[in-house]
């Protein structure tokens, strides 16, 4: 039994540089951020006061995720053209927990004395009165996968994976894997993160794993942490080609098995992805990498160094970048925003910059895409997604010969 | 990774319910009928009196980590955590655990209810700074495979049933492909969480008397000839629940019991209507069990295995069903045969 082709039909980005992926991605490859101040709540005294936040009013309601996947999953759609069956349609998001909308949880903090400044003590006396007010089909991980298979009529697996900051690329992989099990021929699928809110904000903040200087600088020597984004990419996959002219090729998925918050400092987990990618397309080196670089102290020397392991002589001859400097971290959506610029480089031949990143830290020794987008014919690109308690992904995506 | 495919046998368990920590001897306790139920010390303050299924305190030899580690975790993860150690032990996989693979449904983790009371009395400064990771759904994966060293191929699915049964069929496809020789697969989670409670009233299951309960089970799979089986996994599907009598005319073979773990009275009764058409015994997990949501599969899962290893039934059919609406059906065989 040979594997189905997985090809790629259709791609929808909504961004905080576009409301579709065309012009996202000449923002993105011009090398504009998307990162500042936020404003649409009041931040005194959080950790981190800038973002990428998503901020606009057509896609408003009860769940912002919602909005996000359903105007990103419009795109793919129109573009894939594809025709199937419902009962061959399958659906695969990947998304965490959604939190009450930032209206309703300002109110309580409001009615709680806080006024505009959130204050927590005030709000914690108050929580329990929020139960009520929020919906299980608002909070649950698998509304957004509900909704879209409803709205789609999609009849096949219907799925959510919740894996922190890998779930968008894991649902894409489990996409890959059931179109080449034969469980559905053409796959909705991809990520969505709606994180810039107080209670975000909040925990990562907590955490200590935001940036105090407000920057998303991947690979720099400056970083301090990563900063939060907002928006849904989402594919179509389909095992007919139709006019595709890329595939996804491999996928690859490991555990580090190490700490909850740190990864591995060897790198491990993140190899034994990325060699499962490579393995699964049968190649052994790609000509551009869209890295997880979230601009953390840990994860970006890691990663590069993982990188230089894998690939061996062959990264002299790639380019590697992370989306992460212009958009911030999707978290739940991240993965998948990886994957529609890896296809972009190797459809349209455009490698889309690092945004941020001016003094290349030499741990992160890469051959770095710094400045604009470099325009250069790309056969193969790898895409990195690594979670928080280290669940790995990393996809292999191939231009069609 | 599809170039050959090979017969998946469950080589181990792993298993912690009302009854306490182990899989063996769960299979009588379903069928003879015998619920346990003691009112929830997680709902105490929020829902006091509510009947539950809720496992029993574990001796420290007998829970997951430290004292430290734990105050990381979520109930679900904590769970998990348990059996993962269970599992890999019942399969004497003491080596090569990077390799193995970890699929999980997992619910919606809450925060523990010691992080949830600092909360409310003191804000969100008064949590321990790994509060948020409590909240994030794979950590109920991730929390277990630190501690066990498992590092392999691995996936979280949200579940409220259907998810936990997609974990099974994507660890059965990833071994059964090759992608990885072993995997552990099953469902870890609580319905004693005020919210979730609270939730579960609000859509109607407390009021159909749903009990709520709390668990994990994991299954542990393995395409290796020299790993012993317990029994072997048959088939895995998760199918709309209208599709019940055309699935249950396409067993493999003579289903000889059926166990059914299904949201509310009223559903399982409904599932065991339409199985009693083939004639074999049918017993209900969640009766006994307590629903314990994403959980509630796996589990089913264990009392299969243990009915199957005790020769007490030779082929099982287990019907779960979530509040999707999916039905998931996993059919297994005894290794005697």
């Amino acid at each position: 039994m040979s594997a189905r082709r997985v090809f790629i039909r259709g791609v929808g980005v909504v961004s905080a540089l576009g409301r579709d992926w065309p012009s996202t991605a000449a923002a993105l490859a011009g090398g504009r951020s998307a990162i500042g101040p936020i404003t649409h709540f009041d931040v005194a005294g959080y950790p981190c006061t800038v973002g990428a936040p998503v901020l606009d009013p057509e896609l408003e309601g009860p769940d912002r995720r919602l909005g996000l996947a359903r105007r990103a999953a419009r795109e793919a759609w129109a573009r894939a053209g594809v025709s199937v069956a419902p009962e061959r349609l399958g659906v695969f998001i990947g998304a965490e927990s959604g939190r009450a909308t930032l209206s309703t949880v300002c109110e309580l903090a409001q009615a709680a004395g806080g006024g505009r400044t959130f204050d927590h003590v005030r709000f914690g006396a108050r929580a329990p009165a929020m139960a009520p007010r929020i919906d299980a089909s608002v909070v649950s991980p698998a509304a957004v996968a509900s909704v879209l298979a409803g709205e789609w009529d999609a009849r096949g697996p219907a799925q959510t994976v919740s894996l922190a900051c890998a779930s968008g690329s894991a649902a894409i992989i489990e996409a890959v894997r059931a179109l080449r099990l034969g469980l559905c021929d053409v796959a909705l699928c991809g990520g969505v993160g709606a994180d810039v809110d107080p209670l975000m904000l909040a925990g990562f903040g907590h955490l200590g794993i935001l940036s105090a200087k407000g920057c998303s600088r991947p690979f720099d020597a400056r970083r301090d942490g990563f900063v939060v984004g907002e928006g849904a990419a989402l594919v179509v996959l389909s095992v007919e080609r139709g006019d595709a002219e890329a595939e996804i090729a491999g996928v690859g998925r490991s555990l580090d098995a190490y700490n909850l918050t740190a990864p591995d400092p060897e790198g491990d987990g993140a190899r034994r992805s990325m060699l499962a990618a490579l393995r699964d397309a049968g190649v052994e080196t790609v000509d551009y990498v869209q890295a997880h670089g979230t601009s953390t102290p840990l994860n970006d020397p890691v990663e590069a160094w993982a990188l230089r392991v894998v690939l061996g002589d062959g990264l002299a001859r790639a380019r590697v970048a992370s989306v992460k400097g212009a958009l911030g971290h999707w978290v739940a959506g991240a993965g998948a925003l990886g994957l529609v610029c890896a296809y972009e480089a190797v459809v349209g031949g455009r490698m889309m910059p690092t945004a941020g990143l001016e003094t290349p830290d030499p741990d992160c020794d890469l051959p770095h895409v710094i400045g604009e987008a470099v325009y250069q014919e790309a056969r193969t690109a790898l895409v990195n997604a690594f979670a928080f308690g280290g669940a790995n992904t990393s996809l292999v995506v191939r231009r069609c010969a | 990774m599809m170039g050959r495919t090979s017969r998946v046998a469950i080589v181990g368990v792993g298993a912690v319910s009302a009854f306490g920590l182990g899989w063996r001897g769960l299979g009588g306790t379903v069928v003879e009928g015998k619920p346990l139920r003691s009112t929830s010390h997680a709902l105490a303050v929020t829902h006091p009196g509510i009947e539950a299924a809720q496992v029993p305190a574990l001796a420290p030899a007998q829970d997951a980590g430290d004292g430290r580690q734990r105050k990381l975790m979520s109930r679900g993860a904590r769970l998990a955590a348990v059996v993962m150690r269970e599992a890999l032990r019942d399969a004497r996989w003491s080596e090569g655990r990077e390799e193995v693979g970890a699929f999980l449904g997992v619910g919606a983790s809450g925060g523990a209810m010691e992080e949830l009371t600092a909360m409310l009395q003191a804000g969100i400064t008064a949590c321990n700074p790994l509060f948020a990771f409590q909240l994030m759904n794979n950590f109920t994966l991730c929390h277990g495979a630190i501690l066990e060293g498992v590092g392999g191929p691995n996936g979280a699915f949200f579940s409220r049933g259907g998810g936990t049964v997609r974990a099974l069929r994507e660890a059965v496809a990833t071994v059964s492909t090759g992608e990885c020789e072993r995997a552990l697969a099953g469902g870890s989670d609580s319905a004693l969480h005020p919210v979730t409670w609270a939730e579960l009233g609000r859509e109607g299951f407390a009021a159909r008397g749903l009990v709520p309960g709390e668990g994990a089970g994991l299954l542990a799979l393995s395409s290796r000839p020299e790993d012993t089986a317990l029994a072997w996994l048959e088939r895995c599907e998760v199918l709309p629940v209208e599709g019940l009598s055309r699935v249950l005319a396409g067993s493999h073979g003579q289903v000889d019991t059926v166990l059914t773990a299904a949201w509310g009275p009223g559903i399982a009764g409904e599932l065991e209507s339409t199985v009693a058409r083939l004639g074999v015994p049918v017993s209900d997990t969640v009766t006994l069990l307590g629903e314990a949501l994403a959980a509630s599969p796996a589990l089913a899962w264990a009392v299969a295995v243990d009915l199957l290893a005790q020769g007490r039934a030779h082929r099982v059919l287990v019907l779960s069903l979530g509040v999707d609406g999916e039905l998931g059906l996993v059919e297994l065989a005894g290794a005697q045969r």
